[in-house]
């Protein structure tokens, strides 16, 4: 049988009005498909709907999550929402729809031999898990104008989950991190909020140009970081799978030129 | 300027000195405390803890780990820097270490501070250094991320208590598991010297929890809780030993961790035993595996070994070690079993045993569903039953589950379709599980 495909936009409020629309329609959950982004295959018998991203309708069903649901779910359902996986608004539909139903909604995240929970479960935990990573491995640098820059590239969307930690950590600084995979910056001024810009590009000549500091600070992090090592205990395969190749690229200590 | 270059040499060549001296010390980690910044200075901190890096040594960099000095009063035989030893000496200033902490930081290379020392005239002297430095980059740099300072044993007690209002936890290095051992090794330094420190922290914090239930705001003394390190492998305690010997130490002491560190030779000295197979990295393992097993699993030191079998087994770990042993026990039946019955399965950790406990209210729990939950089924498979079935019919015996628990790659038991190929080259080594058994006893 033909099924009903909401195709939405890959963002949160993009899920989230799919949400709305899906249930909206009236067709029965049980013939509703959900797809966020582009690159799905077309079905022959399906009937296609696009679903134009609305604020409002994507800040009810939020509101609704938080209410009935409650904040831990919301947070969890949230982290999936930025997670790369493709068939991540669909499962975020059958678990609200599964939630909502039930009396104890708040509960739901913990009914794991559930395929879509678990699916809900695992985008949340990877996305979750990436931001924490690059917590850690992010490396700011020093512009001329004092401004710190960082890029990463992340598999999902961790941007608006690092953005508290880095902006309670460095209240008094400016600071920009570049996300080259979406193409989003996350903006920092001193004593402000952080913000999300998206779709723009930095400047070449503007994050090469570091401060005198920078070298100096870059070459002694090197130094220790070639040091703290014991080299009776030498272990390359631990190191590369708790500090995988993909994250060394924006790596400091990884970055051979001016070694 | 030409003076500024020689200014700049020497803080690369004080850091490589003082890393290099600071490397064998473990508990590089940055956990628990939970701060947010006051948006005044520089720095929060996260209670599960952050790493920043990796080194070649597969250990995590959270921390700036440097001695303030390397130059030290004491002898003791495995430290690279006795007094006896002729390397490069070299000190910090707490200018600098302040410096380098603050610029570190600021670019997300490292989580906090890891503060050692060598004993630079005496204790004390040392001791005001390290608080001096700490209290600089507290209150003038306003620093507030992770630090762990060392206490240094045999210091002033007033010292110790300032220096642990501005840490976010302290350790002693208990250094080696028993007094005998001391002895023989660290000849300036006592059980006696090392416990006091130890006891003085504890009870500060002690007394802390309770000016902070009456004063919300009290300064808090030591938040992340105290630590120790001991050296495994330098003199010869059997692992029953250590693993007691940690015990005692979260029981009475309340320590947040032990560490274990594996015995690096550096030094040449007859009373230090030759290792031939490098350091004992294998051992280390498993006894951080059984210090797991103590302070989240609910073991207790003796039900892992005993004074007839005091080391550990170096083909299995602690736990199918212990199941192997206590089959009477088992199966454990899933859909039913406690929380803390299911923990003692192997292939069965905390994560796994808190979402099965969840996840069974709503279904009935399949083999499928468990290694979706995270259980090792390999090893599990042949302690547990969901519904009343095993998964495979294997059998409750244990030389046939170490047999197959011993066998590396991940494929069903043996014999469980009946058949199997006889090939002509193949030894089938029917008595070979007793011959491994009879070789686990002793650890390398």
């Amino acid at each position: 049988m033909g099924k009903v495909v909401f195709q939405c936009e890959d963002s949160t409020d993009g899920i989230f009005t799919g949400i709305y629309d899906a249930w909206d329609s009236r067709v029965g959950h049980r013939n509703v498909k959900l797809e966020a982004g582009r690159e799905y295959d077309m079905e022959l018998f399906s009937e296609y709907r696009r679903v134009e991203t609305d604020g409002v309708k994507a800040g009810k069903v939020a509101a609704t999550i938080r209410r009935k649901l409650k904040a831990d779910v919301y947070e969890q359902i949230y982290n999936a929402t930025l997670s790369r996986e493709k068939d991540k608004a669909e499962h975020i539909y059958r678990t609200v729809v599964m939630g909502l139903y039930m009396p104890d909604g708040e509960n739901i995240m913990q009914n794991l031999s559930n395929y879509s929970v678990r699916r809900v479960f695992e985008c949340s935990r990877r996305a979750g898990h990436e931001a924490h990573q690059f917590t850690g491995f992010l490396r700011f640098s020093e512009l001329k104008n004092k401004v710190l820059f960082a890029q990463i590239e992340p598999e999902n969307k961790v941007l608006p989950l690092i953005g508290d930690h880095f902006s309670d950590r460095f209240p008094l600084e400016d600071f920009l991190i570049y996300d080259k995979t979406h193409q989003m910056f996350l903006a920092h001024a001193a004593n402000r909020p952080w913000m999300l810009i998206s779709g723009e590009v930095p400047d070449k000549e503007m994050i090469n140009d570091i401060s005198e500091n920078e070298l100096r600070y870059r070459k002694l992090w090197k130094v220790f970081h070639r040091t703290i090592g014991i080299e009776e205990r030498k272990n390359a395969r631990l190191q590369q799978q708790l500090l995988p190749l993909r994250y060394r690229k924006d790596m400091t200590e990884w970055d051979d030129k001016e070694a | 300027m030409s003076l500024r270059i020689q200014e700049e040499m020497d803080l690369m060549e004080k850091l490589e000195i003082l890393t290099d001296a600071a490397k064998y010390d473990v508990a590089c980690t940055s956990s628990g405390v939970d701060r947010n910044g006051d948006g005044k200075g520089m720095g929060n901190s996260v209670a599960k803890g952050i790493c920043h890096s990796f080194a070649s040594d597969g250990r995590c960099i959270s921390l700036l780990k440097i001695l303030f000095t390397n130059e030290c009063v004491f002898d003791c035989k495995y430290c690279l820097n006795r007094c006896s030893n002729d390397v490069p000496r070299a000190s910090f200033t707490p200018e600098e270490v302040c410096r380098l902490t603050m610029e570190f930081y600021r670019r997300n290379y490292i989580e906090g501070l890891f503060l050692s020392s060598g004993i630079l005239k005496n204790p004390d002297f040392t001791m005001e250094l390290l608080y001096q430095t700490l209290y600089k980059l507290r209150c003038e740099y306003n620093f507030q991320g992770y630090i762990h300072v060392k206490a240094i044993p045999g210091a002033d007690q007033e010292l110790i208590d300032r220096t642990g209002f501005l840490a976010d936890r302290m350790s002693v290095n208990l250094e080696l598991p028993t007094s005998e051992g001391l002895k023989k090794l660290a000849p300036h330094k006592s059980r006696k010297t090392i416990l006091a420190p130890m006891r003085q922290i504890q009870n500060r914090m002690t007394e802390n929890k309770e000016e902070l239930a009456v004063f919300r705001n009290a300064p808090k003394f030591v938040p992340a809780g105290q630590s120790t390190q001991m050296i495994i492998g330098a003199t010869p305690e059997s692992d029953y030993a250590i693993v007691s010997v940690a015990e005692s130490l979260y029981k009475k002491f309340r320590l947040k961790r032990v560490f274990y560190s594996a015995f690096v030779k550096v030094n040449e000295d007859a009373s230090l035993p030759a290792l031939p197979g490098g350091p004992p990295l294998l051992r280390e393992h498993r006894l951080y595996q059984a210090d797991w097993l103590l302070r989240f699993y609910g073991f207790e030191a003796d039900e892992l070994l005993s004074e007839k079998r005091p080391n550990f087994n170096v083909f299995l770990d602690p736990k199918c070690d212990w199941a192997l042993g206590h089959l009477e026990q088992f199966p454990v039946e899933i859909n039913r079993a406690d929380y803390y019955t299911l923990l003692r399965v192997p292939g069965i950790g905390t994560k796994s045993a808190q979402h099965i406990v969840q996840a069974r209210r709503f279904a009935c729990l399949r083999f499928e569903d468990l290694k979706k939950l995270g259980v090792v089924l390999k090893r599990a498979l042949y302690f547990i039953t969901c519904s009343g079935r095993m998964m495979y019919p294997t059998k409750l015996d244990e030389d046939y589950i170490l047999r197959n628990l011993l066998s590396e790659k991940e494929r069903k038991p043996l014999g469980i379709d009946g058949y199997r190929q006889l090939t002509l080259f193949d030894d089938f080594n029917m008595q070979a599980a007793d011959i491994i058994r009879s070789e686990c006893g002793r650890v390398v």
